[in-house]
């Protein structure tokens, strides 16, 4: 059984249907990559699944669990990490309780042990700082743990983001156009960091504009034109699909 | 070395009734008066803070949460001869209560219609004071409310009323930081800096807003149960909407969002319009003008001065 899967999902505003009937499955380990020209639908599909958008039709399952239109704070806590198109990170937090943030709920939610600090809240709170170091070690971020989050530069804020949403340790993780707008070396250290994540058996899918990154890291390409599934397949096989030849540069 | 200087001014602080009988022999009375005031107004203001400084959103309910506390207290206190002890806590249960049934419907609106939402529900509020007479005594008042009774504890003089209030400070200020920092404040922090990661990071908004929004509105309710008991008088004009207004000067110009700064905000407040009173007709136009100084010079408020004068002081050379 697929870890993760659409059927049928559904997405119309005012009249436009952005996301129109996309069946999708993904299984545990895979690396999948989500592509597709601007206004395919991508984005709109990963808020679906996320819980940011309630789907109009079909069913969203994870774990063989129905989420369709799930808060998306209960969807992130059963384990699908996402990152954001824009880069998102809380400017006013440093790094280091960036990713605290990300993993604090995870642990517990008791509001009372938070309060009082409580023995049990403080030794997790030191695991998790433990965690957070390490993963801003892995992205080269740990010289920068101290700082607000708002200072880091364009591509830091992106690494840091992403570090964020590994944090909990995530079953599935959507990134969402992890290499765009960085310059090339950071789009090869993210793409060492994806290629890691996959080897350690993560399931990854990702939207990305960037082709190169897509060919060079992805198990399966899915293409979207029109919020419909045109293509699915190994890359090289998608690379020279006619249909997707032809929604990318027109007949 | 902090853990001394704290001892000793908690100890300062205690003492300041004898400290002030020894230096201003004739005006213990109104200077104790003041420092009441200032510990309660600065109680209420930390809790105003936690609900626009931390939670984000600009409520304008927070009189009618006071004042739901002060007539709950004073009302059980006068017609129902309830003791001192059960008086309060009904006091902050209702509030707290009130909160959590407009705090739902008011945190579906969005930034200004939030305000607008929480003014007219202090508003009504305020109208039903005044104007259910038989219930509130309207514009009557409510009068003779007992001085607080516990057990064989009364706290009838000036300054039994002033450790009571610092003790009260003590208390919503330590409730506040242990709310403020640490995973609870970071969780605050992230859905009033950006609700969509928060999300991402499995943190429920509404569940954070609301937490915020019910203490807040409940230790204002339980600051007016204790403001009633000191003044023995309840009107319906303490319930205004220039409470709010008072309370926004005093965060803001201490500096929203932290401790210290609300806490002198709340301070130099309570204790500008009594330097002011040789110039009563100039008040209001020395507060606009400092409130429009500190907005466009100090953004931080005092706080921000403070913090950068403190910085300046630790380098080698000066600035």
């Amino acid at each position: 059984m697929a870890l993760f899967e659409t059927r049928g999902l559904t997405k119309r505003f005012l009249g436009v249907t952005a996301v129109d009937g996309v069946d999708l499955s993904v299984e545990a380990g895979e690396l999948v990559s989500l592509i597709g020209p601007n206004g395919s639908g991508k984005t709109t599909l990963f808020n679906c699944v996320t819980g940011y958008l309630v789907p109009d039709e079909g069913r969203v399952t994870f774990r063989g669990r129905d989420v369709t239109g799930v808060a998306a704070h209960r969807i992130a806590r059963l384990g699908v990490g996402r990152t954001f198109q824009l880069v998102s990170v809380f400017p006013r937090l440093s790094a280091i309780e960036n990713l605290l943030t990300f993993l604090q709920q995870h642990q517990e939610e008791s509001l009372v042990g938070r309060l009082v600090r409580a023995p049990r809240v403080r030794r997790l709170e030191a695991a998790a700082v433990e965690r957070a170091r390490s993963l801003l070690d892995s992205v080269g971020l740990a010289a920068r743990a101290d700082v607000p989050a708002g200072t880091l530069s364009y591509g830091q804020r992106k690494l840091l983001a992403f570090a964020a949403a590994l944090m909990p340790d995530p079953e599935l993780l959507l990134l969402d156009e992890p290499a765009a707008a960085i310059n090339p070396t950071m789009i090869e250290q993210m793409k060492a960091q994806i290629r890691a994540l996959h080897r350690e058996g993560k399931t990854v899918l990702l939207v990305e504009h960037n082709m190169d990154v897509v060919m060079d890291i992805s198990q399966r390409v899915i293409v979207l034109d029109h919020g419909q599934k045109i293509a699915e397949g190994p890359p090289e096989v998608v690379r020279r699909d006619p249909k997707v030849v032809e929604a990318y540069f027109g007949r | 070395m902090r853990a001394g200087r704290f001892i000793l001014g908690s100890a300062a602080l205690v003492a300041v009734p004898w400290i002030v009988a020894a230096l201003l022999p004739g005006q213990q009375r109104y200077v104790l008066h003041v420092l009441i005031f200032t510990a309660l107004y600065g109680s209420l203001a930390l809790s105003y803070d936690l609900v626009v400084g931390h939670v984000g959103s600009l409520s304008l309910a927070h009189p009618a949460f006071f004042g739901l506390g002060a007539y709950t207290a004073a009302l059980l206190a006068t017609e129902g001869h309830w003791p001192f002890a059960a008086a309060l806590p009904a006091g902050v249960g209702l509030a707290a209560l009130v909160a959590l049934a407009v705090g739902v419907p008011m945190f579906r609106l969005t930034e200004h219609s939030f305000a607008m939402g929480t003014l007219g529900f202090a508003i009504v509020t305020q109208v039903v004071a005044t104007n259910w007479v038989d219930f509130t005594h309207g514009p009557l008042c409510v009068t003779g409310i007992p001085k607080p009774q516990v057990g064989a504890l009364r706290i009838a003089t000036l300054p039994a009323f002033y450790w009571m209030g610092l003790a009260t400070l003590a208390l919503v200020a330590l409730l506040y930081r242990g709310l403020t920092t640490f995973r609870l404040g970071r969780a605050f922090h992230a859905v009033r800096d950006n609700e969509t990661l928060a999300a991402a990071a499995s943190i429920d908004p509404l569940k954070y807003r609301m937490l915020g929004f019910v203490i807040g509105g409940a230790v204002a309710g339980g600051v007016g149960a204790l403001y009633v008991s000191y003044v023995g008088v309840l009107c319906p004009g303490e319930l205004t909407v220039s409470l709010s207004v008072n309370l926004l000067v005093m965060i803001f110009l201490g500096g929203i969002g932290t401790l210290r700064g609300v806490l002198v905000g709340a301070a130099a407040f309570t204790a500008l319009p009594e330097v002011l009173r040789m110039a009563p007709n100039w008040r209001m136009v020395i507060y606009g003008l400092l409130l429009l100084v500190i907005v466009i010079r100090a953004p931080d408020g005092l706080e921000g001065l403070i913090r950068r004068g403190s910085s300046l002081g630790r380098r080698p050379w000066g600035a």
